[in-house]
């Protein structure tokens, strides 16, 4: 019999399926993907203080880990439904059905995708599959590409496709409609990527992040924003230039910019159509709940978190007896994070089924979340910290009901 | 081009302009706007376009975002095979 069933093999779905192992619980985990280790597989980054952060390494660590342990893990197998039956969680997979006690979800994010002319023509792709495509599939996505979308995502991925070998031209603006808004606002995209900032590889960059705290400047900085962009490792990112329309028939064959006002707005005449076989859209990162959703959770809408997340505690609990969450799905955080939580969800689940002993490891691994937390080199938001106090409060608030 | 050709959602061709127009008819729910214009009821259930729907709803009816889900999830939240409907793993 199963104790612990686990949707997601990404760095919180892996740790958590270590760490009830490790306290005598027969788990499984299931997912989607072919490769267990989530978004991980995708990750390639220097940190800092000058170490690389290898995802792919990372993943199989953890993967090993899990598995020496005795857990179960297994891919290609996708979750469409679960719900509350009489001993437990029933869960519908590609598979078949499962059932278990527990059931912790630990399915991470999705991309927000920003709506353009031509965005449905072959060639175009979200951001994160052209990082799938380049580090888990080793498949080049084309020879001239054009981001659109300015975030720190954006800026990692494209630094990825950089070592890769493949040639991204330039970073710009989605153009502003209903559906895009801030993402197309020069001074909204300025001002979160002053947040990340210091991770920039520029001193010219770093120095003049600090320069402009104020808003009275960093709305100058926005109508100064040099017409060639601002260079981060020889590719310009600009800030006031826009993709109007993506061009092409069959397959990408370039992409129409304009100039825009420091609100976003197309100025006239300045249309210019530039060459491009690929174009990625970035347009973010939200918590991918929608198991939670209909296995009946309750939700907060908190966008220092990502959106809407299922309502938990710091104990990773939801307020349903038996579902438990971690990682992305409680909100847009790093792997680093994902993977405390991860920890915390699996020693959890082994209090509530009478197997942990250590009552302090508990309480010691919400702190570290914590302080993973407070030392992460990537954050989503500057103000993640409020959104983790407030999704507490309402936990508290509604209080466990059934259990 | 003109923005309002866009595409939304690809299942079933809904573009921004249908869904605009819609909403600014009926001053309507996103689940309503979904039920008007088939946007987001395609094999995928919405999973791309969801969130414009709710956008471009909350925009003609100037409501702030609520705690709840906007359009609700239904099961399957992944497309399925008819055999795949069923059965046990043992
Ligand atoms: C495109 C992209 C790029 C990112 N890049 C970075 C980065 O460079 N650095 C960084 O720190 N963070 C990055 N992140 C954030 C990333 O989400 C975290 O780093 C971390 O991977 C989150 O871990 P997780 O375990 O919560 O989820 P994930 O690692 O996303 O793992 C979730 C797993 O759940 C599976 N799953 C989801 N739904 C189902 C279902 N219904 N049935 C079966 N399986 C399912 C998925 O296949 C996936 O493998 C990125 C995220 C995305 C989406």
């Amino acid at each position: 019999m199963t104790d612990v069933l686990i949707v997601g093999a990404g760095p919180a779905g892996l740790s958590a399926a270590a760490t009830c192992a490790r306290h005598g619980l027969s788990v499984r985990v299931v997912d989607e993907f072919m490769k267990p280790g989530g978004r991980l597989l995708g990750q390639l980054h220097e940190e800092p203080d000058g170490t690389w952060w290898n995802g792919i390494e990372e993943a199989r660590r953890l993967y090993e880990q899990a598995v020496g342990l005795g857990a179960s893990v297994a891919c290609g197998v996708s979750v469409y439904d679960a719900a509350r039956g009489e001993e437990g969680w029933v869960v519908s997979t590609t598979e078949g059905i499962l059932e278990a006690p527990v059931l912790l979800l630990a399915t991470g994010a999705a991309e927000t995708a920003l709506p353009l002319p031509g965005w449905t023509i072959p060639g175009v792709m979200s951001i994160g599959a052209a990082q799938v495509m380049t580090n888990v599939h080793r498949v080049r996505v084309g020879e001239r590409g054009v981001i659109i979308g300015v975030n720190i995502l954006a800026v990692a991925i494209a630094r990825e496709l950089q070592l890769a070998g493949i040639h991204v031209d330039r970073m710009v603006l989605p153009p502003r409609n209903p559906v895009t808004q801030e993402a197309a606002s020069p001074y909204h995209v300025m001002q979160s990527l002053l947040r990340v900032a210091h991770l920039a590889p520029s001193a010219f960059i770093r120095y003049g992040s600090r320069l402009v705290k104020s808003d009275p400047l960093l709305r100058l900085a926005v109508r100064c924003y040099p017409a060639g962009g601002v260079k981060m490792w020889r590719m310009p990112i600009h800030l006031r230039t826009a993709a109007v329309e993506i061009l092409g028939t069959s397959k990408v064959e370039g992409v129409r910019l304009a100039r825009v006002s420091p609100d976003g707005e197309p100025l006239p005449g300045t249309e210019h159509d530039i060459p491009a076989d690929f174009v990625c859209i970035a347009g973010g990162l939200h918590p991918l709940a929608e198991l939670a959703a209909v296995a009946g959770c309750p939700f907060a809408y908190l966008p220092e978190l990502g959106g809407h997340v299922p309502l938990h505690n710091e104990r990773m609990e939801t307020p349903l007896a038996g579902l438990y969450v971690a990682g992305n799905i409680t909100g847009i955080e790093s792997a680093k994070v994902a993977m405390a939580q991860g920890a915390v969800a699996g020693l959890a689940i082994a209090e509530h089924l009478g197997r942990l002993r250590d009552r302090t490891a508990l309480a010691d691994a919400i702190a570290h979340v914590k302080r993973v937390r407070r030392s992460a080199t990537i954050q989503f938001h500057p103000e993640i910290g409020r959104g983790r106090a407030d999704v507490e409060r309402m936990f508290q608030e509604q209080g466990i009901s059934g259990k | 081009m003109d923005q309002g050709n866009i595409v939304i959602c690809r299942c079933e061709e809904v573009t921004l302009k249908e869904l605009i127009a819609a909403a600014e008819t009926y001053r309507c729910s996103a689940r309503e706007l979904k039920l008007r214009t088939r946007a987001g009821m395609g094999c995928c259930g919405g999973r791309t376009c969801r969130r414009f729907i709710d956008m471009v709803a909350r925009q003609a009816t100037g409501e702030a975002p609520s705690h709840g889900i906007p359009l609700g999830y239904q099961p399957p939240v992944r497309p399925v095979a008819f055999g795949q409907l069923g059965g046990v793993i043992g």
